[in-house]
């Protein structure tokens, strides 16, 4: 546990030193100047379309910057041969997935965090508020998902360069969550093979759908009940056991040599 | 059944292949290599011979695809092996975004070395290899002799009973060759084995109780000094002549 925080530790120091925190600041600053000025077909005043843009833009941002960390960790440790004098130490090579994990997760989270505050005080300044206790399942539940999120991007990287791995990770996210939602229609109307596929497809890829709660929030329905986030919760957690498991087995055995994958 | 012995490193028939555009390399070809522990032993050999390749074995880097690779009777897939490893590789990449004096904490840390005791043997090892006023620095403002220095400081954090170093002079001047002759010898004093390829045969020759000639995969000289080199020629002339 302690190598997994070391190795965490080390994404945290780089995220802060690295241009990823400037690249924070703009998306947050470019995020309060839309907010601010927000008056679209002079519907200024309506606080239920700067929630519903703020949330959709947090939840854009949290999950580039998830996807954008996750998806370059471990490539970079080979392309800039880093990880040699870290594999001659006795860390196993389930740490390093699970410090790279921890340390995407964490950056992640953390600006999220700050992207929820910043909507909180937008919101503030316009005269609303939202119901604490359905934020507050929100923001548990998005953290979550940026830990799906993190851990798929790390399972693509232990065998693929940093941009193979982003694109698949966009590609995987995006379609289970557009798409997994319109399954169960979709299954009424087909038959035979291709209602079996959508069906495996639709009990295999994680349920994204499952973490927004981004309508209850807008709208201003009443929290859900603990016992129901909990369990999405426990689901989430599965699902990033999930990816780290396929990543350490995809990366346990994996060969290093003069930097090069071979 | 398990038998101790000695031995800081032992490698029986070891074979590497690599995959390659023409089919397949081997770039080990039944390797035999045995290392007393307390040995300062030179790995020589022209470059593409296996130094490296060897010692990523050793490191477990990369499996063999049969063989026997060993450290202090463990075997090198284990990380148990590595707890008494140090490594410099021959470009000692790091992560730049640190200080040398963090990069040093991460590796002691990796190690599980208490606080305090990790502490004092950074603060050591930062004065041995001559970069306290720069500790504080970030690595990416170091130069190439300096990142030098700081590579070999990380893989003495642990103070290893195995020092591998692969090609541990370059990028030194004179005066930072000499330092590193020192090192290596003070850790000879203390009962360290030191495995390291160089192409610096004069160092060699100064500081190895033993070598050993490496060419295309295969060990094709072992034994001391002494054993191997006609008293009428030098170790660079006995290098030409074994490699002819």
């Amino acid at each position: 546990m302690k190598r997994g925080l070391t190795i965490a530790s080390v994404v945290w120091i780089e995220m802060l030193r690295r241009k990823d925190v400037y690249v924070l600041f703009i998306l947050l600053l470019a995020f309060l100047m839309i907010l601010m000025s927000l008056n679209v077909f002079g519907l200024g005043g309506l606080v239920v379309y700067v929630k519903e843009i703020g949330l959709l833009l947090t939840w854009l941002f949290s999950w580039i910057l998830a996807v954008n960390i996750s998806s370059r960790l471990l490539p970079q440790e080979e392309t800039q041969r880093t990880i040699f004098p870290l594999l001659a130490k006795p860390i196993s090579r389930a740490e390093i997935v699970f410090g790279k994990w921890l340390g995407a997760w964490v950056v992640s989270s953390v600006a999220t965090l700050v992207f929820y505050a910043a909507l909180v005080v937008i919101v503030g300044l316009r005269g609303s508020w939202f119901c604490w206790t359905a934020l507050a399942q929100g923001i548990a539940l998005h953290l979550c998902l940026l830990g799906i999120f993190s851990a798929i991007g790390i399972a693509f990287s232990t065998r693929m360069n940093s941009d193979a791995a982003a694109s698949l990770t966009y590609v995987l996210t995006l379609s289970s969550f557009l798409i997994l939602p319109r399954v169960p229609e979709l299954v009424m109307h087909v038959k035979g093979l291709r209602q079996t596929g959508l069906l495996i497809l639709y009990y295999a890829l994680p349920h994204f759908e499952l973490f927004d709660m981004r309508l209850r929030l807008v709208h201003q329905y009443p929290p859900a009940q603990w016992k129901t986030i909990l369990l999405v919760l426990v689901y989430g957690c599965i699902v990033i056991m999930i990816f780290l498991t396929l990543s350490w087995l995809a990366y346990r055995n994996k060969r290093f040599s003069q930097g090069m994958l071979k | 059944m398990k038998t101790m012995n000695n031995n800081a490193i032992q490698i029986k028939n070891l074979v590497v292949e690599f995959p390659s555009q023409k089919g397949v390399v081997r770039a080990l070809d039944g390797l035999n290599l045995t290392v007393k522990q307390g040995q300062v032993f030179g790995f020589l050999g022209p470059n593409g011979a296996g130094k490296t390749t060897t010692m990523h074995v050793l490191l477990g880097f990369i499996k063999a695809i049969s063989g026997v690779a060993r450290i202090f009777d463990e075997d090198v897939l284990h990380s148990i092996a590595r707890q008494r490893i140090g490594y410099l590789p021959e470009h000692p990449d790091t992560y730049r975004f640190l200080t040398g004096r963090e990069l040093l904490i991460m590796a002691g840390n990796l190690f599980l070395i208490r606080r305090k005791q990790l502490k004092h043997r950074v603060d050591e090892l930062l004065k041995l290899v001559g970069l306290t006023d720069t500790a504080d620095r970030r690595i990416t403002t170091y130069s190439r002799g300096m990142m030098q220095r700081i590579g070999l400081a990380q893989s003495l954090v642990n103070d290893p009973d195995l020092v591998i170093l692969d090609e541990p002079t370059s990028g030194f001047d004179p005066l930072g060759r000499i330092s590193i002759r020192h090192i290596i010898t003070s850790l000879r004093d203390r009962g360290k084995t030191v495995f390291f390829s160089s192409h610096e045969l004069s160092e060699v020759e100064l500081i190895c109780d033993h070598i050993g000639i490496i060419a295309d995969g295969r060990m094709i000289a072992d034994g001391t000094v002494e054993d191997l080199v006609k008293p009428d020629e030098n170790l660079e002339r006995y290098f030409l002549r074994v490699l002819s």
